[in-house]
């Protein structure tokens, strides 16, 4: 028979400090009798197929009792081969394959592979499309942030903000089948533009979103930062100190949650980030509280940036006009020989870029979304790399979660928001 | 475009292991190192304090075909100052070996796994060097080589009778835990033609 | 739901004496059939079993969600154990790493059971045509339906899930035998043979036909084989 004192931390209202969190030291230490009963540890296996990995993440556990001693995960359920098939199509019908890597979060995905491949190739785009991509860029981080709030809210037994995060989803689905027809595989980007230029009213549809939005969030926001159940479940939960963070290779919110201030819109601005005003939040303690305060906090400065992209949105043409790129109008084709010879041109044997090799990273929702184009001078890329944020984050989880609870595992994977389209690839 | 400032002080730390260097898209800075000292290099770069470059990005690999080297990619980012590196190793087809720079970061354990698996290159010094997006019992080689045709070696049939035969209770065996690997899977010895035609349904 | 939606079977129902147990007028029995009982209470109590992989999941879970509501349809207890499940729904691209996985899950579903194909991957490999995906998922489970799309709406999964209501309503329990019929040597085994794996999964369209664009870069597009036993 052997004792030992268990610390029990307790949150009640008459213990919340200034910024609202529990305190978590011990109350009473209550003195637990535990029999001495010889155990050995058991393996579990979770997944590939079960609902809290987030998709077909297999993760097999090492237990001493409930308590996690390692943590071994399994990934590849979801191949598909992107970097491969990549390298068989053209540079343009590539765009297609991006959003259904991550399909949280696809105009993100469009807009960094088009943004690579005009950096390959050195092209320019329009003022328009730059303002355009940004609106498109940063309602894709509400998407995906909203999703990742459903999800987790329902891993620690809350349902309805699940309810109201996909409600609100709902009017961005709305958003991507106005600009694109599609629901989540919007492919709405081209080498040198978008698909088509924003269809009448759409901006004012973003408009009303981004009025409206911030009210749900408020109410999602009162149903968990400051509830006690949320909180016990994710405080001091899967905590990452900023050098052990930047070690295992974070990025994006996960980063940031660690207290390092790593915001590629910050430090490598594109698109003129730099003159827009926002903040990028940082959080102190990196444990799955913070990351969840971070992530609500860049929801609201997407917000912001979106009304000041919408002010700003200029007229003119979304292409760039240069014949090695763009096509020629219809009107064009259908009465002009050398225009249809043209556009027959660049259909079927697409772009060419130069036999360079370009790395180009955008802020993804999940953190550094790198394309990494190495070109031949033909059509197609020797090689399509996609650096994979949510695979580098998922790296960690071993380490995140050594001593922890199973319960807390899964809020851990949770907590970093992983895509497995996107790891597996 | 001249090299850049830390291209001139990493030829004055290392004079024999820089190989080349060249700036491509416009601004990006690449530079060759030899393979047999790419620990030490991208370890000075790490720590030194005017380079720093902290956060390992990504690794990855090129295979140009036709026989060239296979390239190792490194993507190195200074959070302290704000620049990028990319580091790049050729490795000759008959020595697709590489040492593993773990010790360094952590961030590079899945991404050396995953050049491992697709392309086949060894990081000498890897804790857990195994397979990690195809089946442990992936016999079809290394898929983003370019020799490695889009669908694959085997026909279609093949390719789902090995799915197919594989035994998902051994994975659950605590040797694979430990590191050692998962044990040898023997697939299933009937032929592809012995499946029965249908469910009953 | 559906008590009286055919004329043809419509319940009789008997009126007992005046003055019955529960009052005068009321129907104190009714006669059916029992192939309709059993398919009305079956096919407007499924319970999902969401094999949710990629895009089409997320299409899935906004079926779920309040806009659409699966709930209408005696769908919304998702059972995320195949051993209470009666539909499964495989929404996303199947690879071969997770082939055994999902003949596995069925497998361990019980009868009665139905499946749906949600989606253009599961249901023929999609735009995927290559080394890792299995080219559709009729080449390792049964499959009742059939969702186009990529995703499909989830209008799309809704009509396929009222088809196999549909596909219920028309059984009849005395084929419920043959019907039903499970070989334990099937069991772990792809569904179809060799020869429909091949006639399933050959290369179509522009997957790898097309070398003007879609061959592989710095090479002849004609090195790739073709589809054969090894």
């Amino acid at each position: 028979m052997t004792r030992r004192t268990v610390d029990i931390p307790v949150g009640r209202g008459a213990e919340m400090g200034m910024d609202a969190r529990p305190a978590m030291g011990p109350l009473a230490p209550v003195d637990v009798a535990e029999p001495d009963i010889g155990s050995e540890e058991m393996l579990i296996n979770i997944g590939p197929q079960h609902p809290a990995t987030h998709g077909v993440l297999r993760l097999i556990c090492e237990l001493d009792g409930e308590t996690v001693v390692s943590v071994t995960p399994h990934i590849g359920y979801l191949h598909s081969s992107f970097e491969k098939l990549g390298e068989y199509r053209t540079y343009n019908q590539i765009v297609p394959l991006t959003d259904r890597m991550d399909y949280l979060a696809p105009l993100i995905y469009n807009c960094a592979y088009a943004m690579a491949v005009e950096k390959l190739m050195g092209i320019e785009v329009t003022e328009r499309c730059k303002v355009v991509r940004v609106v498109c860029l940063e309602l894709d981080r509400i998407f995906s942030h909203l999703l990742w709030l459903g999800t987790t809210a329902i891993d620690v037994g809350a349902f309805t903000p699940f309810l109201y995060a996909f409600q609100e989803r709902e009017r961005i689905y709305q958003l991507h089948e106005e600009l694109t027809g599609a629901r989540i595989t919007t492919s709405a980007t081209r080498v040198g533009g978008m698909m088509s230029d924003l269809p009448p009213g759409w901006a004012e549809g973003v408009r009303e979103f981004i009025d409206t939005f911030p009210r749900t969030l408020n109410e999602i926001d009162a149903l968990l930062t400051t509830n006690a159940i949320h909180q016990g479940r994710t405080m001091n939960i899967g905590a990452i100190g900023p050098e052990d963070a930047v070690d295992c290779g974070f990025t994006g919110p996960n980063l940031r949650a660690s207290g390092v201030d790593y915001d590629v819109r910050k430090d490598r601005p594109y698109y003129d980030y730099e003159t827009y005003d926002f903040e990028v939040p940082v959080g102190e303690n990196g444990d799955c509280y913070d990351r969840y305060l971070v992530r609500m906090e860049e929801m609201r400065q997407s917000v912001a940036i979106l009304h000041q992209a919408l002010d700003r949105l200029p007229d003119g043409p979304i292409n760039v006009e240069d014949p090695r790129i763009s096509l020629p109008s219809k009107t064009d084709c259908m009465s002009d020989m050398e225009s249809m010879i043209h556009h027959f041109k660049l259909i079927m044997d697409g772009i060419d870029a130069p036999a360079e090799d370009c790395y180009f990273s955008v802020e993804g929702s999940k953190g550094e979304l790198g394309m990494y184009l190495v070109g031949d001078g033909g059509p197609k890329p020797v090689r399509w790399r996609i650096r994979p944020p949510s695979f580098v984050n998922l790296s960690a989880i071993a380490k995140l979660a050594e001593g922890h609870l199973v319960a807390d595992l899964i809020m851990i994977n949770a907590s970093l928001d992983i895509v497995l389209g996107e790891i597996d690839r | 475009m001249p090299a850049s400032a830390t291209v001139e002080a990493l030829r004055a730390a290392f004079p024999n292991a820089v190989v080349r260097d060249l700036v491509q898209s416009g601004d990006q800075q690449v530079v060759y190192i030899d393979p047999g000292s790419n620990a030490e290099v991208l370890d000075w770069l790490r720590t030194d304090p005017g380079e720093r470059f902290n956060l390992l990005v990504d690794v990855t690999a090129v295979d140009y075909g036709d026989g060239r080297p296979l390239e190792v990619v490194y993507q190195l980012w200074s959070i302290p100052h704000r620049k990028a590196l990319r580091v790049k190793c050729e490795l000759p087809l008959s020595r697709l070996a590489i040492t593993s720079v773990t010790a360094l970061w952590s961030a590079a354990d899945w991404l050396e796994r995953e050049v491992y698996d697709l392309f086949g290159i060894e990081f000498r010094g890897h804790p857990d060097l195994r397979r990690i997006l195809m089946p442990e019992n992936y016999a079809e080689g290394h898929p983003l080589r370019k020799d490695f045709p889009l669908r694959g070696r085997f026909s279609r049939a093949e390719q789902t009778r090995r799915a197919l035969s594989q035994d998902l209770e051994q994975y659950y065996m605590p040797e694979e835990l430990e590191g050692r690997g998962a044990p040898q899977i023997v697939p299933a010895d009937e032929s592809p033609n012995s499946a029965p035609e249908s469910q009953g349904r | 739901m559906g008590l009286s939606e055919k004329p043809a079977e419509r319940l009789p129902v008997a009126s007992s004496p005046p003055g019955g147990v529960l009052g005068a007028g009321t129907p104190t029995f009714l006669t059916t059939r029992l192939d309709f009982v059993v398919n009305w209470a079956r096919r407007n109590s499924l319970w999902p079993m969401p094999f949710g992989t990629a895009c089409c999941a997320i299409e899935m879970m906004a079926a779920a969600a309040s806009n659409f509501d699966l709930a209408r349809f005696g769908m919304e207890r998702m059972s995320f154990s195949p051993r209470q499940a009666d539909v499964l729904i495989c929404a996303g691209r199947v690879p071969y790493k997770l082939a055994p996985v999902l003949r596995r899950i069925w497998d361990q579903m019980p009868q009665p059971k139905w499946a749906v194909s949600m989606g253009a991957c599961a249901s023929s490999g999609g735009v995927f045509d290559v080394y890792s995906m299995v080219q559709g998922i009729d080449t390792i489970i049964p499959v009742d339906v059939y969702v186009p799309g990529c995703p499909p709406r989830p209008e799309g999964l809704i009509y396929g899930l009222m088809m196999i209501q549909e596909k219920i309503r028309q059984e009849r329990l005395s084929e419920h035998g043959a019907l039903r019929a499970e070989d334990p040597a099937a069991v772990a085994r792809a569904r179809a043979d060799a020869d429909e794996v091949l006639a399933l999964s050959g290369p179509f369209g522009n997957s790898t036909r097309q070398n003007r664009v879609s061959g592989p870069t710095g090479s002849d597009a004609s090195d790739r084989p073709d589809d054969r036993i090894p």
